[in-house]
């Protein structure tokens, strides 16, 4: 095997690196050693980057945590270990671990501590588009985002020697396309550090109760202080002044992060980078005092450019109202660029004309624009999740009622699409059981309420909300889709497989265990086939018509997990086939089912199964109500 | 290099091979010693629904998305998706489309009205004269696997003598990224793209 390129120790290489290849690029150079996170889009290509190295850099110690929360704390205790750690995790992520990060920002770090915090402007995998440069300025704790993944690899490797200077945690944020595109990475050295590793016996300092953290904020305030002074020499930031005008105007920006590269397209595109000046943030929390002021001297209007929040802008105008120069600077931000998704390059583009008096006109849009109606992501071909919901949905006919069924995040929240619309409820990780419990209170016995949720985010946060259901007597069916992986965001390895993600073997731990082990009794667990439809809506049945806390496991491996395992050893799934002659095209497999190898013939008015995208799992030939579908022998 | 900047736009359905062509074209630009930025589909999107990639190099690139109007080459693996990303092209881009269409299930469950081949053409068409339909499927089915209609494709851009990227930093690119038991019918795939390529260069306006 050889080393991938993103591990070879030939500093100077000249490679392509994706966003998140180049941050675990970065950590490796930084000579870190414990990694810690939990899978989320954009985030999770840094921790599976590191466990791609582990073969070649076996000091590295790094896992798939159980959650964030958790995932921060792993690190922090390498840190308190003078242990280089890093906590990785998308901004929502962050959410979850801020109970321990609020209070770890006291005690700041002792071996260098970063937490990467993706966000992802526009929703393109998330919930919320949550904007966590707030963390920052809430922790008191700075925060960098780089521009490039050149920036990216060279910033965090920075940020490892930044914290152990300032005793500091510090916010490493990103946004989706800066994970998730490639650039060329000229590759540094792989630090060695020499150092003893040991926990640190200091309790006035790791143990947080209130006669310690009285003195620990005020020991967090001054680092704040001494970061802020150092914001100006900042390696990062860069400050261009330009005494050229453009159009009469003196024209200043400020920007970091993927904004700023679009900028300089957009200045670029216009043939005046030169012209104008520049600040350019590699930390955008504190801000560099003195670069402001120079900047403020020397233009007459400033425009700050970044994606969601005014953050920066709301921060430069309190400077510049403390400068007392409120009234003679023009501070434009939010009212030029909105608060809401990524910014597309044509909107640079238009507001820099619009500001310097400069053309610019979109390609004129052709008469008629042909609709193409929207291609949404949709569950696979052979997905079990899509079993389970139309189990779900033929128990819900039969007994001639409403489920409420609140659910969760992962891969099945697409079955909230047409033809499942399966699902009422999706707000966090492990929200589903949570939600339950209070809706159960309120919701008659008419309306069954179930929580379904996938087996990583029960693992994740659904078990407080299990034992909650079962202490409190709150009446609910809990569907666990057990398909053995977290698939949505790259089929990573959890508790259930018991594989690491070294692809090592751990301890597995058994759902089922787990389950009773909350208060479930074995009467009210039930662990089924989900891709076995007449035996799942029978078992659900039972399950919905139970009384109390209930647990139904529907399980069955990922499909593209298991048609890999099938490639692997050279199984070849069942062929399953529509015999046109029993089909009368009554349209269930298409418009109820929905799997997206089976396709309608409008000329035979037959439905037809796609040999090459089929996954044999077998299911619609249950759905079929006419007996046509069958399996070739 | 004294190319300011060249953009690629890749559109698709997830699955189909955007990701893995991209990781091609950029190590072919990188080893052509260019400046390199993407911008791609990851996570959620890829379950089968529109995925557009995003390539740009030389030396005034920095962001990795390209403005509209601005791409010089589209290639669309499932040939609505090209008229979806439209906004992209400009009178002088070249659209290379593979002829196959593939109607989302959603589409067809509401029995909505989906466009065929003839209307994006002449849609397309409007905005560029270089509008080329291939047809990719068969092609790559002919070359022995339909996952090698990525790199089919690639092999008719080249074809077309309209990458300013040699055809055999490509072939080094296309060796790093597929699979070993794959290569000969990528091979076979991209040599067949190639003379397909020289078969509408004369075409190009």
């Amino acid at each position: 095997m050889s080393l991938p390129h993103f591990a070879v120790s030939n500093p100077g290489s000249h490679v392509i690196l994706l966003g998140n290849e180049a941050i675990a690029r970065g950590i490796l150079e930084a000579g870190v050693i414990i990694g810690a996170g939990y899978p989320g889009t954009p985030s999770s290509e840094i921790l599976s980057t590191l466990a791609e190295m582990y073969p070649y850099f076996s000091h590295l110690k790094i896992e798939w945590s159980i959650n964030e929360k958790v995932a921060f704390e792993v690190a922090y205790g390498g840190s308190m270990s003078n242990v280089r750690s890093i906590a990785v995790m998308k901004h929502v992520g962050l959410n979850v671990a801020s109970d321990a990060f609020m209070t770890a920002a006291y005690a700041g770090a002792r071996g260098g501590m970063v937490v990467v915090s993706a966000d992802d402007p526009n929703c393109y995998s998330s919930q919320n588009e949550q904007d966590n440069r707030y963390y920052g300025l809430h922790a008191l704790v700075p925060v960098f985002e780089p521009a490039t993944p050149q920036e990216a690899k060279d910033l965090i490797k920075y940020a490892f020697d930044f914290s152990e200077r300032f005793q500091t945690l510090v916010i490493f944020r990103t946004t989706t396309r800066l994970n998730h595109g490639r650039g060329d990475v000229v590759l540094g050295e792989i630090k060695n550090i020499n150092r003893e590793y040991g926990f640190d016996w200091d309790r006035s300092r790791w143990v947080c109760l209130p006669s310690h953290s009285r003195i620990l904020r005020l020991r967090l305030l001054e680092r704040l202080k001494e970061i802020s002074d150092f914001a100006d020499n900042f390696p990062f930031n860069s400050l261009q002044i330009s005494k050229k005008k453009v159009n009469g105007k003196k024209i200043g920006f400020i920007s970091a992060g993927v904004p700023y590269s679009h900028l300089i397209d957009a200045l670029n595109h216009f043939g005046i980078k030169d012209d104008v000046s520049i600040l350019k943030l590699g930390m955008v929390y504190p801000l560099p005092k003195n670069l402001l002021k120079k900047l403020f001297s020397s233009v007459d209007k400033i425009l700050v450019i970044e994606e969601l929040e005014p953050f920066i802008e709301n921060i430069v105008k309190q400077i510049a109202y403390e400068e007392g120069l409120s009234k003679e600077i023009e501070i434009h931000g939010k009212d030029m660029f909105p608060q809401n998704g990524e910014f597309l390059p044509e909107l640079y583009l238009e507001n820099l004309a619009d500001i310097m008096d400069l053309e610019y006109s979109r390609i004129p849009v052709p008469n008629d624009i042909i609709i193409i109606p929207p291609r949404l992501p949709i569950l696979c071909s052979g997905c079990s999740h899509r079993a389970s919901f139309y189990a779900i949905k033929q128990v819900e006919k039969k007994l001639k009622t409403k489920f409420v069924n609140s659910s969760d995040i992962g891969c099945y929240t697409l079955a909230v699409y047409k033809p499942l619309e399966g699902l009422d409820t999706e707000v966090c990780m492990g929200g589903s059981i949570g939600l339950a419990n209070g809706i159960s209170k309120i919701q008659s016995n008419e309306n069954p309420v179930l929580a379904i949720l996938g087996d990583s985010t029960f693992f994740h946060s659904g078990i407080p909300a299990l034992i909650n259901a079962v202490y409190n007597q709150n009446n609910i069916l809990v569907v666990i889709l057990d398909n053995r992986s977290t698939s949505m965001t790259g089929f990573q390895d959890n508790p259930e497989t018991g594989i690491k993600i070294t692809k090592e073997v751990g301890t597995k731990v058994n759902i089922e265990d787990l389950v009773k082990g909350c208060g479930v009794s074995s009467e009210n667990l039930w662990v089924e086939d989900s891709n076995n439809l007449k035996n799942m809506i029978d078992k659900l049945e039972e399950a919905v018509k139970a009384k109390g806390v209930r647990v139904f496991i529907s399980r069955h491996t990922c499909s593209l997990v298991e048609s890999n395992e099938f490639k692997s050893k050279e199984i070849v799934p069942p062929i399953v086939k529509v015999d046109s002659e029993k089909c009368i095209g009554c349209l269930i497999c298409v418009n109820k089912f929905g799997c997206p190898s089976i396709i309608f013939d409008q000329k035979e008015k037959k439905a037809k199964i796609e040999q090459d995208t089929c996954r044999g799992c077998k299911v619609c030939i249950d759905v079929c109500i006419h007996d046509a579908i069958y399996e070739e022998e | 290099m004294d190319l300011k900047s060249f953009n690629i736009l890749m559109v698709g359905i997830g699955g189909q091979g955007v990701i893995r062509a991209i990781q091609i074209l950029t190590w072919a630009a990188l080893l052509d010693n260019y400046k390199v930025r993407t911008a791609e589909t990851h996570g959620m999107a890829q379950r089968g629904g529109s995925v557009s990639s995003f390539l740009r190099f030389g030396y005034e690139v920095e962001g990795p998305l390209i403005p509209s109007g601005n791409s010089q080459i589209i290639i669309a693996l499932e040939a609505s998706e090209a008229a979806r990303y439209f906004r992209y092209a400009n009178s002088n881009t070249i659209f290379l489309i593979n002829n196959k269409i593939i109607v989302p299930p959603t589409v067809q469950l509401l029995n909505m009205e989906y466009p065929d081949l003839n209307s994006i053409g002449s849609f397309l068409k409007q905005i560029s004269t270089n509008v080329f339909f291939i047809k990719g499927h068969e092609e790559a089915l002919k070359a022995g696997d339909l996952r090698s209609l990525n790199v089919y494709m690639i092999g008719v851009l080249v074809g077309s003598s309209q990458l300013p990227i040699k055809q055999k930093t490509l072939e080094n690119s296309i060796r790093r990224f597929i699979p070993r038991k794959a290569q000969e019918i990528n091979k076979i795939a991209f040599n067949n793209g190639i003379e397909k390529g020289k078969l509408i260069k004369g075409d190009i306006k």
